[in-house]
C-alpha cells in the first residue's frame, strides 16, 4: 500500500524515469487495476440486488404488468424513444473506447475529439432521461411499484452516468495538464472501463423496463 | 411520419453504426490478454448485444418492443 501511494503521482511527472520506476509503476498499476475491477464488481452486486427485487416483484406481486392503479392499467414506457436514447449511450461507449486507443497511439487531436464526443453523448443521454421522467405516465416515485422500481433503478443508473461524465471531464483536464503519458495512463483505462460498465448496466435496464 | 417512427429509424441506423464500431474495437482488443483488455472485451461484447436489442426493438420483434408513447 505504501508503495502504491508513494508512486501514484508518477503517472504524472516521471515519464523519463528509470527502469526501477517502470517496474514499480507496472506492479502498482496491476494492483490499482484489480482494485478498480473489484469496485466495478461491487457495483454489479448493488445493481443486481435491485434488479432481482424488480424481477421478483413483477413476477409474484403484479401479474398484470404494468400494474393497475385506481382501476386503470398504467401504459407501457416509450420504447421508441428509449431505443434512440440507448443508442446515444452505446455510441458514447464506442467513442470512449476510441479515445483511449487514440491516446495509446499518441494522437492527441483524435483523443480530444472522441473524449468530448463521449462527454456530449453522456450529457445527451441524461437530457433524454430527464425528458422521459417528465413525460412518463407511470405515476410518481412512490405512487406504485412500477414507478418506484423504474425511478429507483434508472435514477441510480443516471447518477452513475452523471458521475461518469464528471469523471471523464476530470480525466480530460488531467490530460491537458500532462498528468498522463503514452505509456502511463491508468486513469484513462479506469475511466474507459467505468464508462463501458455504465453502458452495459443500461443494456439490462433497457431490456427489463422496455422490452420485457 | 410520426415521431416514434423517426426515433426508431434513427435508433436503427445508429445501432448498426455503433454495432459495427464495437465489433471493430473488439477485434482490436482480441489479441491482448491483460486484465483490463479482457474486461473490455466482455463489456464491448455486451454493448454490441445491446445494439442487437435496439434493432429488435425497432422492428417490434421482442415482446412489446414496438410500443411508442
Amino acid at each position: 500500500m505504501a508503495v502504491s501511494v508513494a508512486t501514484h503521482g508518477h503517472d504524472a511527472h516521471d515519464d523519463h524515469g528509470g527502469h526501477d520506476d517502470d517496474i514499480i509503476y507496472q506492479e502498482t498499476r496491476d494492483m490499482r487495476l484489480m482494485g478498480f475491477v473489484l469496485f466495478l464488481v461491487s457495483d454489479v452486486v448493488l445493481f443486481s440486488s435491485y434488479i432481482f427485487a424488480y424481477i421478483y416483484l413483477r413476477n409474484s406481486i403484479q401479474p398484470n404488468w404494468p400494474p393497475i392503479v385506481d382501476g386503470h392499467q398504467l401504459p407501457r414506457l416509450d420504447t421508441a424513444f428509449a431505443a434512440f436514447n440507448s443508442v446515444v449511450l452505446f455510441g458514447s461507449g464506442v467513442t470512449m473506447h476510441y479515445a483511449l486507443e487514440s491516446w495509446k497511439h499518441a494522437n492527441k487531436g483524435r483523443f480530444n475529439l472522441f473524449m468530448w464526443l463521449t462527454i456530449f453523448l453522456g450529457l445527451d443521454f441524461l437530457g433524454g432521461q430527464g425528458y422521459e421522467y417528465a413525460h412518463a405516465q407511470i405515476g410518481g416515485w412512490s405512487g406504485n411499484i412500477f414507478g418506484a422500481s423504474f425511478f429507483t433503478l434508472t435514477g441510480m443508473h443516471g447518477i452513475h452516468v452523471f458521475l461518469g461524465v464528471c469523471f471523464l471531464f476530470a480525466l480530460w483536464l488531467q490530460t491537458q495538464r500532462g498528468v498522463y503519458t503514452e505509456h502511463r495512463f491508468f486513469g484513462l483505462t479506469a475511466g474507459t472501463l467505468y464508462w463501458h460498465f455504465v453502458d452495459v448496466i443500461w443494456v439490462v435496464l433497457f431490456f427489463l423496463f422496455y422490452l420485457w | 411520419m410520426d415521431l416514434a417512427t423517426i426515433e426508431k429509424v434513427v435508433a436503427f441506423v445508429g445501432a448498426l453504426i455503433v454495432f459495427a464500431f464495437a465489433l471493430v474495437g473488439l477485434r482490436g482488443e482480441w489479441p491482448k490478454n491483460g486484465l483490463d483488455d479482457n474486461v473490455t472485451k466482455v463489456l464491448l461484447g455486451l454493448m454490441a448485444f445491446g445494439c442487437v436489442l435496439v434493432v429488435l426493438a425497432c422492428f417490434g420483434v421482442l415482446p412489446h418492443g414496438g410500443g411508442g408513447a
